[in-house]
């Protein structure tokens, strides 16, 4: 198998439509084409680079935004899947003025890196949003999506726990 | 989740809130106008000869830039950091699945790929040496000039032989270790920007943008005044961005081009091309007194450099040295080999060669105190070094007390566990055992390698005071570590401090952000400049105000004179006043403390640590499940708590993974697997909720060199104590990691552990 061939296939599909979306409450409109994949069109056409990608393939999380209110890997969405819908990365979060998620990571050490916590913190928004007291169970199955190969995740332990004491 | 210390004044790191707010921008995260996309050539073949290598088709292709081959290389078509033997591209041989043949920058990365297909390379395919053992055959084709061993290490002392003949008990094992990926979320990756006067920028993450800059003037051709690298931030590294990986494509493509250029592994390339830890086989016989006196130690290493040198040599000195771990045992022979084999590029991962040593030779002790019936933490208090004996080769050491005292936590930690264990009910399927284990762990080079470190501090035009070190921030928090000691040290807040690392146009040389260095070093800089830093500076406002200088202090915001109410001066007064006159700045160059005995990467300063664990193994399913997890750590000073805590908590699930989990398998010299879904790294559910981290601070009496770096002394210990527990609860022995359900279930049958069996 030849890396470089196996790994992309060039579309033959070059066709590009206008997407209509929200990211982060602001309307956007873009010509791409529709397999493009969400996390491109938001890295490289709306030049949102807190979301990241690490393995490409919706296995580390890395990439991990809310899609109407729903956690989904960026990397595995593609265009068409997003005309018309609201994205919301880490570049939103908080601008509304409740920090609280960012301020219990940064209090309990829950990043070193910084590579997987934007997508970490949009899986415990996720997780918070629809669980505001999370058990340990909880907090295991709202964050297996996301990898973290720096903190152990006990960092990011102690920060939900945090949130969940209101202690942010 | 406990630790004995908690962060102080509630500071956050740094670079947090541009972290938690994804406003950081990471070098692979850049952009500049007019940037091309550059992609790499990988080999097809794992051994082959190159008979030709054509480029024209993909040359027309429109939308690409250009193609480059090793005939474009302007310098040395080589790179290593201590042996330049890897070809940045290959002339006519290739030795492994990550060897580069050609690159091409072009409009998009899309039409990078195309292009790189119509790339027609003809191989004739060479016989693979997958094995060390194959490679060691008398009759194995040579894979380098000097043929196939990289490296022989050996220590001697006393006589083993007639010292196995007086043991009363002897154990003799072999233990083989995996090819562990380090797995850091970031791929390697990063922008190269010339300029119009010849020159480059290379924004793209390392370990030691000095060395970088280095090799990259050896391949360019280039003096090194003529490339600047921007090293800094990374998301993460763990010494597997050490050496250069896409620098020298993107550099060359760049100036090929005169546009910037952006070259980002995918994370199946990064793969094939990127170092791993070094798969070893290790064989140990070890023999005691009856008594529980451990009198002669054998080991036998062979490790699998794989395709090119690296730092292989270094790594496989380090499990030499850490053969005997914390114990004295009078008569040893250690002999190791770093074989080439046309596998994946093995060097320097966090750890570097400790852990493979470490799982054989806690093996052994467990063993050893099984086979004498002697309990396992007495006949470690038995053998233990005391704080002034001599380090493992015989040298000079840095005397510490930490590995009794680690010993001695642990030893309680395990005790209250046993009382626990005893209340909780056993399970029908699920058999509960904890186990323990010690690291001990050499910071810094070595004697003999250059092990330059320093600093520099000043107050500079703005006011501010600028703190500069040569090094990187992979995650692992040196900021903080910059920022506490600073502020601890000087006496400004955090507001006044800029601190500036990660470019080679700006910093002084600190050496590597590598071999738990970095805190130690940043602790001794300032230490020795901040005498002199605040004499210059107390000496000027001196002169100002007319108050006399010992009347003055440092703090926040400015100078204070003592007992007053307010600064007398800010900083950014002070900066004003000397625009025009020379610059408040201090310098410090000194060598990384090193052992004052000529023993080739000797160790001086020595941490230590130690696991206790405990396991539930399923007996239906042979899985093995970490549930509770003590580190005790003996490192010195703790400087920056939740950094502290980090390091120690993500090195051990990182170890946890490469005990469990983790194998970066080959076969036939190919990746079984390229991806987060066939190689698995722990994720939240594999690890345990309870993990307590215990600091010892102290250090021994008059010890003058302060906190030591604790980036790899937690990832050692725990592998062995989870084999420990395993054998606690199963009454098995497992010698192969990472550890697999198979062996387990079959222990299982074979103890007819189940009811029906």
């Amino acid at each position: 198998m030849d890396l470089n061939k196996a790994d992309h296939v060039v579309s033959k599909m070059k066709e590009e439509f206008t997407l209509s979306f929200l990211v982060n409450g602001q309307k956007h409109e873009l010509p791409v084409q529709a397999s493009a994949r969400l996390v491109d069109i938001l890295r490289e056409k709306v030049h949102l680079t807190g979301t990241k990608v690490s393995c490409g393939i919706g296995r580390c999380g890395a990439c991990s935004v809310l899609l109407d209110g729903q956690l989904v890997n960026a990397c595995l969405v593609m265009a068409y899947q997003v005309n018309g819908k609201s994205v919301l990365t880490i570049e939103g979060l908080g601008t509304d003025g409740n920090r609280n998620i960012q301020e219990a990571f940064l209090h309990e050490g829950g990043f070193q890196c910084g590579y997987c916590t934007s997508g970490m913190i949009m899986a415990v928004k996720a997780l918070v949003d629809a669980v505001p007291n999370p058990t340990e169970e909880d907090i295991k199955e709202a964050l297996s999506g996301n990898l973290c190969r720096c903190t152990g995740y006990g960092g990011i332990i102690r920060a939900v726990q945090r949130l969940a004491n209101g202690n942010a | 989740m406990k630790f004995n210390i908690s962060e102080r004044e509630g500071r956050v790191r740094p670079d947090g809130m541009a972290k938690v707010t994804g406003d950081l921008k990471y070098l692979t995260d850049l952009t500049f106008p007019n940037m091309l996309h550059g992609k790499i050539l990988r080999s097809s073949y794992p051994h082959a000869n190159i008979v030709s290598i054509k480029t024209e088709r993909a040359e027309q292709l429109p939308g690409v830039a250009v193609v480059i081959t090793h005939k474009d290389v302007p310098g040395m078509n080589r790179f290593g950091i201590i042996f330049p033997d890897q070809p940045v591209f290959c002339e006519d041989k290739v030795r492994y699945m990550g060897d580069a043949i050609a690159a091409v920058a072009a409009e998009s990365e899309a039409i990078a790929y195309e292009a790189l297909a119509l790339i027609e390379v003809v191989y004739e395919e060479l016989p693979v040496i997958d094995d060390p053992k194959k490679a060691l055959a008398k009759d194995a084709p040579k894979l380098h000039p000097s043929g196939n061993i990289l490296h022989r290490a050996t220590f001697k002392n006393g006589d083993v032989s007639k010292a196995f003949d007086d043991c009363f008990t002897v154990v003799e094992e072999t233990y083989e270790l995996p090819r562990q990926m380090h797995a850091y979320l970031e791929t390697e990756g990063g922008v190269i920007v010339p300029k119009e006067d010849g020159s480059i920028t290379v924004y793209a993450g390392t370990q030691h943008g000095f060395k970088d800059r280095f090799q990259l003037a050896r391949i360019l051709a280039k003096p090194e005044h003529e490339i600047r690298i921007i090293s800094s931030p990374m998301g993460g590294s763990f010494g597997g961005k050490d050496e250069l990986n896409i620098q020298p494509y993107g550099a060359i493509l760049a100036l090929v081009t005169g546009r910037p250029v952006k070259v980002h592994h995918t994370r199946k390339e990064s793969v094939w091309a990127g170092l791993k830890r070094h798969p070893m086989r290790i064989t140990m016989k070890t023999g005691a007194s009856k008594t529980g006196k451990i009198v002669a130690h054998e080991v036998r290493i062979i490790a699998d450099t794989g395709a090119y040198a690296t730092l292989g040599p270094a790594v496989l000195d380090f499990a030499v040295e850490h053969a005997s771990g914390p114990y004295i045992i009078p008569n040893i022979d250690i002999e190791g080999l770093s074989v080439f084999t046309n596998n994946g590029v093995s060097g320097e991962f966090r750890g570097f060669g400790g852990n493979q040593i470490t799982f054989a030779l806690e093996g052994q002790i467990n063993r050893l105190a099984e086979a004498l019936g002697i309990d396992p933490i007495e006949l470690r208090r038995k053998n233990i070094r005391k704080a002034t004996d001599k380090g493992p080769l015989g040298q000079r050491i840095a005397p510490s007390n930490g590995a009794l005292e680690v010993l001695e936590s642990i030893n309680a930690l395990c005790m209250k566990q046993k009382e626990k264990q005893k209340q909780e009910p056993c399970s029908k399927w699920k058999r509960k055992g904890t186990g323990m284990a010690l690291a001990m762990h050499g910071g810094g080079l070595g004697f003999g390698r250059l092990d330059s470190a320093g600093g520099r501090l000043a107050l500079n035009h703005e006011g501010k005071i600028e703190i500069a070190f040569g090094f990187e921030e992979c995650g692992q928090g040196l900021l903080a570590v910059i920022e506490n000691i600073v502020i601890k040290e000087i006496g400004c807040s955090q507001n006044d401090l800029k601190i500036v690392i990660g470019d080679t146009a700006l910093v002084p040389v600190s050496g590597s952000s590598t071999a738990s260095r970095g805190t130690s070093i940043v602790w001794q800089s300032v230490q020795r400049m901040k005498e002199p830093f605040t004499q210059k500076i107390c000496k000027r406002v001196s002169q100002l105000l007319s108050i006399p200088e010992n009347e003055l202090i440092l703090g926040e915001n400015g100078l204070w004179r003592v007992n007053g109410k307010h600064p007398c001066m800010t900083y950014k007064q002070l900066a004003q006043e000397m625009k025009d006159g020379s610059p408040l700045v201090v310098y410090t160059n000194f060598h990384f403390p090193t052992t004052p005995d000529a023993v080739i990467g000797g160790h001086y300063l020595y941490t230590f640590g130690g696991v206790k664990v405990e396991v539930e193994v399923d007996l239906l399913t042979g899985k093995v499940k970490v549930t509770d997890l003590d580190h005790v750590i003996a490192a010195g000073p703790v400087i920056s708590p939740n950094g502290y805590r980090g390091q120690i908590e993500g090195g051990g699930v990182m170890s946890l993974g490469y005990t469990l989990m983790e194998e970066a398998k080959m076969e036939g010299g190919r990746y079984v697997t390229e991806n987060f879904d066939t190689y698995l790294i722990p994720g939240i559910a594999d690890i345990p909720f309870h993990t307590n981290v215990q600091a010892i601070e102290a250090l021994y009496k008059d010890d003058s060199h302060g906190p030591r770096g604790v980036g790899e002394i937690g990832t050692i210990a725990i592998t062995p104590a989870i084999v420990n527990a395993i054998h606690d609860a199963i009454g098995h022995w497992v010698q192969h990691l990472p550890v697999s359900s198979e062996e387990i279930l079959e222990a299982i049958e074979v103890r007819r552990m189940l009811e029906w069996t």
